[in-house]
C-alpha cells in the first residue's frame, strides 16, 4: 500500500470575536436599537425616553438601590433554576414560589408575634417561613415527578397559578390576610408589617434603600456555586441529571435528589418573595409577584448553568425594569415596550450563542 | 489519480472503485487514502476491528457520507451519490448493522415502504417475494408482522428488501452478529448466489471463519487505512489477522482469538474437579413479566459456585436483559428469589446489591453502566463517591489519584483521569466499567452481560484476563453473551435461554456447539 503522509489536522475553528463577552453586549445593543426604533415609531421623543430610562436606573441613589433590590429577587429565582437544572429539572414555578413565600412572610410578620423578638429574629423568622413555604411548593412538584412521573415543567407552572391565586384569596378575604374592613373603600391588601419586621437597610438611609438582601444573596450565590462544583451533592445532581438510570445503578437515590433539587429551587423562590415583601413592599397585595418569577427564570435560562451568568442577567433585568417603569411614568412609553426589548435581548443572545456554536463546529 | 482502474482490461473492470478516499469527522480521520476495487461476481470482504473505518466505508458507498478526498467510480463513471436514495437508484443496496424495519407493519408493507406511491400493489409484491424465496432460499411469509418474526427472519426481510431491487452491488455491514450458527450459513449461501449471478457483494465482518468460508478477496482496514489485501484469503488468514490486529497471533489471548474465529478450541481447560463446591449466587425460580404481562423470564433457576464461570447463551431478546436487570436491582421480578450465600437479594436496591458484593457489568454500557457526560475518574468511582467525600466536599485530587492508579492497573488508556468519559474509545470505557465493578471491596459475584460487545481484540483479551483473574480469586461469575464462541472458550458451564426459559445446560465444550445452537433455536435436547 502506498504510504501517504499523515493529513494535517484541521484547526478547530474559533469565532473571530473574542472574548465571548462581546456577544451579549452586541445582543443587548441590537435589542436596544430596535427598542429605540419602536419608541420613535409610537411618536415619543427618543432623547426624552433615554433620559427617563437613565434617570430610572442610575439617575439617583434611590434608583440604583431599587434596581439592585429587584435584581436580587431575580437572581435568587435564577440560582434556584440553575440548581434544579443541574439535575435536568426545569423549574418554571418561580412566580408561585414567590407568592407563597410572600404569603408566609406576611402571615408570620403580622400575626406571628415576632416583632418583639431580639437578634433580628423579627425579620429572620418571616424569612424562614417563606423559605419553608417555597420549599414545600417546589417539593410538591418533585413528589409528583418521583411518584407519578409528572413533568415538572407542567406541574411547577400550574402550581404557579395556584400560588398566585392563593395570594389573591389571602388578600381578598378578611378571614385570611386582608386588613380589617373599616369601610367599603378598604383596599384588598394586608396591613403594613411592623417596622421591626422590615429588613434593615445597609445604610439606614431611606434615600438609598439597599437592604440586607444583597449581601444575603451574594452569600447564597457563593454557596450555590460551591455546592455545584465542589461537593458530592453537586456531583450527584449532575449524575442524576445526565443519566438517572446509571446514577440509580450506582446507588444514588433519584427521589431524594429530585426532591432536594426542586425544594431548594422553591426555597430560593420563597426567599425572593420574603425579600420583596419585607424589604420593599411591606404590604401584601394582589399582583405581588408581578412577573419576577418569570424574569428570574429567564435569567437562569440565559446563564446556561453559570452562577455568575445568573447574577449578570439578573442585574441587567433589574435595571431594565426600573428604567422601564420610569420611562412609562415620565416619558409615557408603555412598560410593555421594555418587556418587548427584554424578549429581544433573550432571543438575540440565545440566537447568537447558537450561531457561534454552529459556526465553530463546521 | 486514476491508476487502479484500467479501462482496457474488460474482464477485471471493477464495478466500483475507490481511489485514495479520505474521510474526516472533525479532527478525527476515519479513512485515509483508501483505495479498493469491487469486481462483478465477487464477494469482497472488508475485515477490520471496531473503529477501523468499515462502517464509514459502507456509508460512503451508500451515499450517507461524502468523502473529503479521493474519488469513487461506479460502472466506469464518476460516482457521487447524493444520498442513500440516489445510491439505491443506481443499483447499490445495503443491509445495515441495525435493522430499519417498522415492527408493527407486515413484511410486504416494509418492502414496499419508500418504493411506491399512490396505490400499493401488495399482491404483486408478495408474488415477487415468493419468487425471490425460491431463487435464494429465503422463505418468508409476506403477510407476517415484523414483530412476530425472529431476529434471523427480520434480517431476511432486510435482505429481501435489497434483493427485490436487483442491485448490482450488495453491501452487508456486519450482518452475522445477531444470527444463529445455521442462519449464518444460510446468509453466506445467499451471498454466494448473489455473486454467482454476476453481481458483487461487499461483506463487512470481523469474523475470520466467514472469510475463510466465503471471501473471494479481502481488504483489511486498520486505523482507517488499507493495511493488507488478499486474493487468496483462505491461505493468507494468519497474515490477514496479523494485519488486522497488528500483533502476533500466537500471543493472542485464547478467548480473544476464539472471538474472531481463529482458535475455536479452549487453550487450557482449567481443572475444575479439585474445587470444592460452595454456592455463591443462587437464582431460584425467577419470573419476570413485562408491562403488558408477557412472560420475559420464566422460572429461571441457576446456581453459580465460587470460582465458577457460568455462561448464559441465547439469541438476544430471549430474557437475558431481564435477567441482568433483576440481578442489578433495576427491575422487579414477578416471582422467584435471588440469594448471595445466605443473604436474600430479591428486590434489593442497586445500592444494597453493590454493598453485598455483587458487581454488575451491564449490557447497555451507555444507558446503565456509565455517565458519559462526566469524567473518567467520576465514572470509575461512581458507586463509591462517598469514600472521597469529607463534610460533603468531594476530594477531587484524591479521587483522581486513585482513578489514575485504576487506569494503570486496568490499562484504561486516556489522557488523564479528568477527561470526559465520552472521549474514551468503547474498549477503554468498558475496561473502566469493569474496573469499577471488579474492584468492589467485598466482591463475591460478578454479573457481566455482553462484556466484549463492540470491543477490539486487545480489549477483549484484557476483559477476559480480568474476569479469569477474578474467577481464580474465587469470585462467582455469571457471563451473559450472545457470542457462542466467547462462552465456549471462557465459561465452565453453559445454560441456554430461549423465550425466557432455560432450554438446557451443558459443559462449555466446543463439541457441544451443535447442540447449543439447536437449543438457542428453541429445540429441547
Amino acid at each position: 500500500m502506498t504510504a501517504l503522509e499523515q493529513p494535517s489536522q484541521p484547526a478547530i475553528r474559533r469565532f473571530p470575536i473574542r472574548p465571548a463577552l462581546l456577544v451579549p453586549v452586541a445582543a443587548v445593543g441590537f435589542a436596544a436599537l430596535v427598542g429605540l426604533a419602536l419608541i420613535a415609531s409610537i411618536g415619543v421623543s427618543v432623547p426624552d425616553a433615554i433620559a427617563a430610562f437613565v434617570d430610572g436606573t442610575i439617575g439617583s441613589p434611590y434608583a440604583v438601590a431599587a434596581s439592585i433590590n429587584r435584581s436580587v429577587a431575580f437572581a435568587l429565582v435564577g440560582f434556584g433554576f440553575v440548581l434544579a437544572n443541574r439535575a435536568n429539572l426545569t423549574n418554571v414555578g418561580g412566580e408561585g414560589q414567590i407568592a407563597v413565600g410572600g404569603i408566609a412572610a406576611t402571615a408570620v410578620a403580622l400575626y406571628g408575634h415576632v416583632s418583639a423578638l431580639p437578634l433580628g429574629l423579627a425579620f429572620i423568622l418571616p424569612m424562614l417561613a417563606a423559605v419553608a413555604a417555597g420549599a414545600a411548593w417546589g417539593a410538591i412538584a418533585a413528589v409528583m415527578r418521583v411518584k407519578a412521573g409528572t413533568n415538572e415543567v407542567i406541574s411547577t407552572l400550574l402550581l404557579s397559578f395556584i400560588g398566585v391565586w392563593l395570594l389573591y384569596w389571602c388578600v381578598q378575604s378578611p378571614l385570611l390576610l386582608r386588613k380589617p374592613m373599616t369601610s367599603s373603600a378598604t383596599l384588598p391588601e394586608s396591613l403594613e408589617i411592623s417596622d421591626e419586621t422590615k429588613l434593615p437597610l445597609l445604610t439606614g438611609d431611606y434615600s438609598f434603600p439597599l437592604h440586607i438582601g444583597l449581601p444575603l444573596t451574594i452569600v447564597i450565590a457563593v454557596v450555590v456555586a460551591v455546592l455545584l462544583s465542589k461537593t458530592e451533592l453537586g456531583l450527584r445532581l449532575r449524575a442524576v441529571g445526565l443519566n438517572p438510570v446509571a446514577a440509580n445503578r450506582a446507588g444514588m437515590s433519584y427521589a431524594r435528589t429530585v426532591i432536594f433539587a426542586l425544594a431548594s429551587a422553591g426555597a430560593l423562590g420563597g426567599l425572593a418573595g420574603a425579600l420583596m415583601l419585607l424589604g420593599e413592599q411591606y404590604t401584601l397585595k394582589d399582583g405581588f409577584s408581578s412577573g419576577y418569577g418569570f424574569d428570574g427564570l429567564v435569567a437562569g435560562l440565559l446563564a446556561r448553568g453559570s452562577v455568575t451568568g445568573v447574577a449578570a442577567a439578573a442585574l441587567l433585568f433589574g435595571f431594565m425594569r426600573s428604567g422601564g417603569i420610569n420611562m412609562e411614568m415620565v416619558a409615557a412609553v408603555p412598560t410593555a415596550l421594555v418587556v418587548v426589548i427584554q424578549g429581544l435581548i433573550v432571543i438575540t443572545l440565545a440566537g447568537a450563542t447558537l450561531f457561534i456554536e454552529k459556526w465553530e463546529r463546521k | 489519480m486514476d491508476s487502479t482502474s484500467n479501462p482496457t482490461a474488460t474482464s477485471a473492470e471493477p464495478l466500483l472503485s475507490l481511489q485514495a478516499i479520505t474521510k474526516r469527522f472533525g479532527s478525527f480521520t476515519a479513512l485515509s487514502d483508501v483505495s479498493l476495487d469491487i469486481r462483478p461476481g465477487e464477494i469482497h470482504c472488508i475485515l477490520g476491528e471496531n473503529g477501523a473505518g468499515k462502517s464509514t466505508l459502507c456509508n460512503l458507498i451508500f451515499g450517507v457520507h461524502r468523502p473529503d478526498g479521493g474519488a469513487m467510480r461506479y460502472r466506469g463513471a464518476p460516482f457521487h451519490p447524493a444520498g442513500p436514495a440516489d445510491a439505491l437508484a443506481q443499483g447499490i443496496a445495503m443491509v445495515h448493522q441495525h435493522f430499519s424495519l417498522v415492527s408493527d407493519m407486515t413484511v410486504v408493507d416494509n418492502v414496499l415502504l419508500g418504493r411506491e406511491r399512490g396505490i400499493l400493489k401488495r399482491h404483486d409484491c408478495a408474488e415477487q417475494l415468493e419468487k425471490l424465496a425460491v431463487e435464494y432460499g429465503l422463505p418468508l411469509d409476506p403477510y407476517a408482522k415484523i414483530e412476530d418474526l425472529s431476529v434471523g427472519e427480520r434480517q431476511r426481510v432486510e435482505i429481501v428488501k435489497c434483493l427485490i431491487r436487483s442491485p448490482s452491488l450488495f453491501v452487508l455491514d456486519e450482518p452475522t452478529a445477531v444470527l444463529l450458527p445455521d442462519e449464518i450459513t444460510a446468509l453466506l449461501d445467499v451471498c454466494r448466489r448473489v455473486a454467482s449471478s454476476g453481481r458483487a457483494v461487499v461483506l463487512v465482518t470481523h469474523k475470520l471463519a466467514e472469510i475463510k468460508k466465503i471471501a473471494d478477496r479481502v481488504t483489511v482496514l486498520r486505523g482507517g487505512r488499507v493495511v493488507a489485501t488478499s486474493s487468496t484469503p483462505a491461505a493468507d488468514i494468519d497474515a490477514l489477522v496479523r494485519a488486522m490486529i497488528q500483533g502476533n497471533v500466537d500471543t493472542l489471548d485464547s478467548s480473544a482469538a476464539s472471538m474472531i474465529g481463529l482458535k475455536p478450541e479452549k487453550a487450557a481447560r482449567r481443572d475444575r474437579e479439585a474445587r470444592t463446591r460452595s454456592e455463591a449466587l443462587q437464582i431460584d425460580g425467577l419470573t419476570v413479566r413485562d408491562y403488558q404481562g408477557a412472560m420475559r423470564l420464566d422460572n429461571f433457576t441457576l446456581t453459580v459456585d465460587r470460582g465458577e464461570i457460568v455462561g448464559v447463551a441465547g439469541v438476544e431478546g430471549n430474557g437475558q436483559s431481564e435477567l441482568t436487570a433483576v440481578l442489578a436491582g433495576m427491575m422487579t421480578p414477578a416471582g422467584g428469589h435471588v440469594y448471595l450465600g445466605d443473604l436474600e437479594l430479591t428486590n434489593s436496591s442497586p445500592k444494597q446489591i453493590t454493598a453485598a458484593g455483587v458487581g454488575i457489568v451491564p449490557e447497555d454500557r451507555h444507558a446503565v453502566g456509565c455517565i458519559t457526560g462526566m469524567s473518567l475518574a467520576e465514572n470509575i468511582y461512581l458507586n463509591r463517591l462517598d469514600e472521597f467525600t469529607r463534610y460533603g466536599f468531594l476530594r477531587r485530587g484524591e479521587l483522581e489519584n486513585e482513578a489514575a492508579a485504576m487506569m494503570e492497573r486496568f490499562d484504561v488508556r486516556a489522557r488523564g483521569p479528568g477527561v470526559l468519559f465520552s472521549s474514551l474509545s468503547g474498549g477503554n470505557q468498558q475496561k473502566a466499567v469493569l474496573a469499577r465493578e471488579i474492584t468492589l471491596p467485598n466482591l463475591t459475584c460478578l454479573v457481566a452481560a455482553q462484556p466484549t460487545r463492540g470491543l477490539d481484540v486487545g480489549a477483549v483479551a484484557a476483559v477476559y484476563g480480568h474476569i479469569r483473574a477474578a474467577c481464580e480469586r474465587g469470585i462467582a461469575i455469571l457471563l451473559v453473551s450472545s457470542e457462542l464462541d466467547e462462552l465456549l472458550s471462557v465459561a465452565d458451564r453453559i445454560v441456554v435461554l430461549y423465550r425466557g426459559r432455560i432450554m438446557g445446560s451443558c459443559a462449555a465444550d466446543p463439541a457441544q456447539r451443535e447442540a447449543i445452537g439447536a437449543m438457542m433455536a428453541g429445540q429441547a435436547q
